[in-house]
């Protein structure tokens, strides 16, 4: 829909001025003097022990380097690594595990030159038999990935990963209350319904890109990494090296959507450097990069029962994920799918069982809502199959089963803090002002996000008024900067044109878990709202000596600090503080899960919640689907950057429209067939609903700052189950595995026809 | 690997520049590593997602499939040469004031293939916005305020 006059964006502008000029430099722009460019040899067999690897011919040729092997992991101080699991090789050693596993890396002087000695390197395999299905991975024949299980404790995520020994199986995680089997003697009606949602690719238009540099024993990272702390963490372990002497420095990055969360190569990097004994880069392609992780494809069959009035009375629940070659955070999505396949609904009952298995295929790891698509995929398709079944409308038999603000989906978890019935509601109201009447297919989400209420931040008021923030929250496009911008300049009274926010640097900047779980608003707000707050009570203080009167008399205005009619600017105040015209204040803080005023020790901080309403239009000759109108309904607390947060919505909404029609990682005998950008599909510019709209609910009853809730995650996940209802309802089919391809569609209405006749 | 290498010469953001390029090398590794434009973006490689998209003329052209020579004797812009912090293209402006970009790596080819647009369709209608930028991805604006921001430009 047309615009009449351009939003707001005066905050924001700041932010993207750099992006809209070329100015932006990201991780694959950082260049280092001395610097040599690594290519990685990939393994093109899923499963294998390596018998030979000759790098003889490649290593002569003129301009090469080095080349990193599994021979040289022997000198490090821990060869395998995770978060959960140290389960992954630097680089493989004896094994390889799946389809683009790194073999060598080749670090030369140009890229030519390294791309050149892939080609001589001889590498020779036996190959094992391998699974490039979870099913495949549980079966009782199945080839075991991993000898050894070696599980971590509290490493970076909170808990631990349950493996079975001598199985495929990296995580087993259950939920239970209630007694489900009982509830099923009283049912009336007990529906039982499978669902699939395929491994898909992030698909970031920045492939992942590290530089590393030693100097003596200090080691720089720049990385397109989410989550810097984590790398900085991981590398400490494998490497042998301090915590202190590792600097990870991240500049813009080009999308993450999870892909760049945890650890991904910088550990390949970093070891190529040691041995190169000069900065190593490597960019990997965009083809490599979806070698280099995906979402978790998973299987899950509900089996729900209900009375006659359409009470749930139980749900039960097994979740089977395809967790790839190495655990990576899967162990996380595993249990945030038992959590998010409940729905926001008020069943007494539940037995969920979530396991994650390894497969010779690319690791999964974080995307955007972890197992939160998977789940509400299965959750809502059947809640208008049953709705179906049950001849009650579909928002009606939500509405049934809703739980109220304040509900609880499990006693364990926080209790809801929006009201589902109301965002229904104003999604119908909002597809009705679209035209052409009621939304065909709906579907409702609540998941918990927001983990790890750990995280610092400083905040810097200069001689002259400039400030500074610094942060490890990364921009990766959500915005990020803008909101601890506008949080900043809230607090401070400052002009947010005078607030930079600075790269994050592990070096100079305090710890923070990292980005993603649509934590930053809400932690990283309020680290630097509680920063800016110590460096106003620092400059009150000084001023009061200053003026002579009570900090209380005292209050900051934009540039400095007035007292009544008086204004004296910072300059004025630290030279007559400090007797030069010269120094600074450094407000800092922690935010941690016993903060003050917060209510952290329970999870999740705040439920992320979306509604999804469409409507959708099938050209029945060729299967093909396109989405008429869609609207989507978040309740965000507080949108302290309007437009961003608008923009947050439309984004992993339309995210989710390619998991709903396009997005799937297919394997045949193990080869990941489509793992290019030109065979992968994600949404083009017409792909997108004609007509869409976005309601953001504002109630300020969010834990961070200005009643801000943390967003950005929730968008994604009703879009393929909303889309597959309106599919039900206009055209009569239902689908129960993603994504809706034309074929699929084309042959359920031919089945329905057949069937019809 | 040998090569031949060839003197080009070409209008480089408004500037005469001349060059000595090896023949296989691409316009868009002349342009970042050679030029040091580092706002032309590299994503795919394969002449798909658009990031890497300049203009050579008034066409939009994806850098990462042209070879340098075959820019010889052209007018090239990148991103770099629509303008400056302090002085913006209106459709750099649009962009920004819409919200249009949110990681920002598509966003110098998506505004070079607008730019490229308006130079040839002063007026899209919405059609003809999203069948010319069908050829640049965006992965994290969901396209929305991307054409609402073409679509102001379009009205005035």
């Amino acid at each position: 829909m047309r615009k009449e006059s351009p939003p707001d964006n005066n905050t924001a502008r700041a932010d993207l001025i750099d992006k809209v000029t070329g100015g932006a430099v990201y991780a694959s722009d950082i260049r280092v003097p001395r610097m040599a460019h690594g290519r990685i040899l990939r393994s093109a067999v899923p499963h294998a022990r390596i018998t030979r690897l000759d790098v003889t011919e490649a290593s002569a040729l003129d301009g090469v380097v080095t080349i990193l092997t599994g021979e040289d992991m022997a000198t490090l101080a821990q060869i395998h690594w995770g978060l959960f699991l140290n389960d992954r090789p630097v680089i493989a050693i004896d094994k390889v595990r799946y389809v683009g596993e790194p073999v060598a890396l080749v670090v030369a002087e140009t890229l030519e030159i390294a791309e050149a000695a892939l080609d001589l390197i001889d590498i020779d395999y036996e190959h094992l038999p391998f699974v490039d299905t979870a099913a495949a991975a549980i079966a009782p024949d199945a080839p075991v990935l991993h000898d050894v299980h070696d599980a971590i404790a509290d490493f970076y995520f909170t808990g631990q990963a349950k493996p079975v020994a001598g199985t495929n199986i990296f995580q087993k995680f259950g939920v239970s209350t209630g007694d489900a089997t009982a509830a099923e003697c009283d049912a009336a009606h007990i529906f039982e319904h499978t669902y699939t949602f395929p491994g898909v690719s992030h698909f970031a238009l920045e492939p992942h890109s590290v530089v590393a540099a030693f100097e003596g024993d200090d080691l720089t990272v720049w990385s397109g990494a989410q989550s810097p702390t984590a790398v900085q963490k991981v590398l400490s372990r494998v490497f042998g090296i301090a915590v202190a002497n590792i600097r990870i420095i991240v500049p813009f990055v080009g999308g993450g959507f999870g892909g760049k969360a945890s650890v991904k190569i910088e550990p390949l990097v970093v070891a190529a450097a040691r041995k190169a004994g000069r900065p190593v880069r490597v960019t990997l392609t965009l083809a490599e990069s979806m070698l280099t992780c995906r979402r978790l494809g998973a299987t899950m069959t509900l089996h729900t029962s209900l009375d006659k009035t359409g009470k749930i009375l139980s749900k039960r629940a097994t979740i089977l994920l395809d967790g790839g070659a190495y655990a990576d955070t899967g162990p996380a999505v595993a249990a945030k799918a038992a959590h998010r396949i409940i729905g926001p609904y008020d069943i007494a009952n539940l037995e969920i069982e979530a396991k994650a298995v390894y497969t010779n295929t690319v690791p999964g790891a974080a995307f955007r809502s972890i197992g939160g698509p998977q789940a509400v995929w299965a959750t809502e398709s059947q809640m208008d199959e049953i709705a179906d079944a049950m001849g009650i409308d579909p928002v009606e038999l939500r509405r049934r089963n809703l739980l109220p603000r304040g509900g609880e989906i499990l006693d364990t978890l926080r209790p809801l803090d929006a009201d589902i019935g109301d965002m229904i509601g104003r999604a119908d109201q909002a597809i009705m002002n679209l035209g052409d009447g009621a939304a065909a297919g709906i579907a409702v989400a609540a998941t918990d996000p927001g983990i790890l209420p750990l995280g610092g931040a400083l905040v810097r008021v200069l001689v002259d008024g400039s400030i500074i923030v610094m942060s490890n929250s990364v921009d990766i496009g959500q915005g990020v900067r803008t909101v601890l911008r506008e949080v900043v300049a809230k607090m401070l009274n400052q002009n947010p044109n005078s607030i930079q926010i600075a790269n994050p640097d592990t070096s100079t900047t305090p710890f923070d878990w990292g980005t993603g779980a649509s934590r930053s608003t809400v932690i990283m707000g309020l680290a630097v709202e509680d920063a800016a707050r110590d460096a106003s009570d620092q400059i009150l203080a000084l001023a009061s000596s200053v003026f002579d009167g009570a900090p209380n008399d005292l209050r900051l205005v934009p540039g400095g600090v007035a007292h009544g009619d008086e204004f004296l600017p910072f300059q004025d105040v630290y030279h007559r503080a400090f007797g030069v015209d010269s120094g600074e204040v450094v407000g800092r803080a922690m935010v941690t899960p016993t903060r003050d005023g917060s209510d952290f020790k329970k999870s999740p901080l705040f439920w992320e919640t979306a509604v999804g309403a469409c409507d959708v239009d099938v050209d029945q000759e060729i299967g093909t689907l396109s989405v008429t109108r869609y609207v989507g309904v978040a309740d965000v607390g507080h949108a302290i950057n309007p437009s961003g947060a608008e923009g947050q919505e439309e984004g992993a909404a339309v995210q989710g429209l390619g998991h709903a029609l396009f997005e799937r990682l297919d394997y045949v005998d193990g080869q990941p067939v489509n793992a290019t950008p030109i065979a992968y599909r994600v949404p083009a510019i017409g792909d997108i609903a004609k007509r869409a709209h976005t309601v953001l609910i504002e109630n300020g009853d969010g834990p961070g700052p200005m009643g801000a809730k943390g967003m950005g995650e929730g968008g994604i996940l009703p879009v393929a189950p909303a889309i597959a209802n309106a599919l039900a309802r206009r055209y009569g089919i239902r689908i129960r595995d993603l994504p809706l391809t034309p074929e699929r569609i084309w042959r359920a209405l031919r089945k329905r026809g057949d069937d019809a006749t | 690997m040998t090569s031949s290498t060839h003197n080009i010469s070409m209008t480089l953001n408004g500037e005469k520049t001349n060059a000595l390029v090896e023949a296989h090398t691409l316009l868009i590794d002349f342009l970042r590593d050679a030029q040091n434009l580092r706002g032309v973006k590299r994503s795919c490689d394969m002449q798909i997602c658009g990031a890497c998209t300049v203009l050579v003329g008034d066409h939009p052209v994806s850098s990462c499939t042209m070879l340098a020579v075959d820019a010889d004797g052209a007018d090239v812009v990148t991103i770099e040469g629509l303008g400056d912090r302090d002085n913006l293209d209106p459709v750099q402006e649009a962009f920004l004031e819409f919200g249009a970009l949110q990681c920002g790596f598509c966003t110098p080819g998506m505004i070079l293939a607008t730019k490229a647009l308006l130079f040839s369709n002063p007026t899209p209608s919405r059609a003809e916005i999203e069948h010319h930028l069908s050829g640049n991805i965006c992965r994290c604006t969901g396209y929305q305020k991307i054409i609402e921001a073409v679509e102001s430009l379009a009205q005035t």
